[in-house]
């Protein structure tokens, strides 16, 4: 009789299969365990979409674009390798090149329109607040190429070690170092010269 | 979460605790201490890994599962048809069948004859001209009452084609 019970109690693997698991229930035509996925997934992606782009509408609507690319793409994932490395790809590509068009864009609308901001007592002390800190982000990080400013997001903000970084971009761990080294050199003169309250606080290492 | 008070009791520079960073994310005051002791967390602090998109999470799922749909029944409407070699031969050996059979049946002289088909023909349209007669035909018709119009015959001399009687069932 236990074992019956044990039998009709769903595990936690029978109740959520993993990443692999529904991409193989996906190939087989069940579209209600891509559903499962994308519900699984929306956080991390539009998280990292919101950071490398800085707008909530268009890194809403990146992520749904991603998702997209994943159902089309599905079939060309190699089990071998981890399911969120694949997808992290294919959202940073989606992502650079969005940014990428975007920049070309206001270069091409707005090149003689940007504000640049200096404070006007330096010495003041600084009270850091999250909408504060979002807004300086988006200018100061204006500068960086987007594959810089990428790679920016994913170790600084994402905790992402630079080896998960180059698998995820399909480059060598030593490059990602030298964009995160140029990245962070790039922002601290910009906080200087348009934040330097801030960038009295954020030293560069 | 952790309170206010663990965190500021446990942050320490370039902190990689999860928690630590979950709650620096959500809490401007300890944001603020964070930013005084580890200028590094500033960046860190945006956003979030339950970041939630515009709308919501059901809201997003829902679209993205409607352009699913969307865009699979356009593909199943844009499937062209491929010809693969397998059926170009196939539709080559049946065009190559029919013109070697077209050819051996007008090589061997059989020619149907009319003679053959006419029977078939004539029985045919006597079969369909005895379906259409639906009222018997008069061959001789005596009555003081009726008016009866003859016209000329070609062979036989006078024809009569109509027969008027008011004593007649109105059906005939």
């Amino acid at each position: 009789m236990a074992a019956v019970l044990r039998l009709m109690i769903p595990t936690k693997e029978s109740v959520e299969p993993d990443d692999r698991q529904l991409v193989e229930t996906i190939r087989g035509g069940d579209a209600d365990a891509f559903e499962v996925l994308v519900r699984r997934k929306t956080s991390k992606v539009y998280a990292l979409c919101y950071r490398i782009i800085g707008n909530a509408e268009d890194a809403k609507d990146i992520s749904q674009l991603v998702f997209l690319k994943l159902w089309e793409n599905l079939e060309k994932y190699d089990k071998q390798y981890a399911f969120d490395t694949w997808l992290y790809r294919m959202v940073t590509n989606v992502a650079i090149d969005f940014m990428r068009n975007r920049q070309s864009r206001e270069n091409a609308v707005n090149s003689n329109l940007r504000l640049v901001r200096t404070s006007s007592d330096p010495e003041q002390g600084v009270v850091v607040q999250h909408k504060e800190v979002e807004a300086v982000f988006e200018e100061v990080s204006a500068t960086l190429s987007p594959k810089q400013k990428t790679i920016f997001v994913m170790n600084q903000m994402d905790d992402m070690p630079s080896a998960e970084i180059a698998r995820v971009l399909g480059c060598r761990e030593s490059t990602v170092r030298n964009h995160l080294f140029n990245a962070r050199k790039a922002m601290q003169q910009q906080l200087e010269k348009r934040f330097p309250e801030y960038a009295r606080l954020w030293r560069q290492r | 979460m952790i309170s206010c008070r663990e965190f500021r009791d446990q942050f320490q520079p370039q902190s990689q605790d999860a928690n630590l960073l979950e709650h620096v994310r959500t809490c401007d005051a300890c944001l603020d201490f964070a930013a005084h002791v580890d200028p590094d967390i500033m960046f860190r602090a945006i956003g979030g890994s339950e970041m939630v998109p515009p709308g919501g999470v059901d809201a997003f799922v829902d679209d993205v599962m409607r352009q699913v749909r969307v865009r699979s029944a356009a593909n199943v409407v844009n499937i062209q048809p491929r010809w693969s070699w397998r059926r170009m031969s196939a539709a080559a050996a049946i065009v190559a069948g029919v013109t070697v059979g077209t050819t051996m049946y007008v090589m061997t002289g059989f020619n149907p004859s009319h003679d053959v088909l006419k029977p078939v023909a004539t029985a045919h349209v006597a079969m369909v001209q005895k379906n259409l007669t639906t009222k018997p035909v008069v061959e001789t018709y005596e009555s003081e009452n009726a008016t009866i119009v003859e016209v000329p015959g070609e062979s036989t001399g006078a024809q009569i084609v109509m027969i008027v009687d008011d004593s007649l069932p109105s059906d005939l």
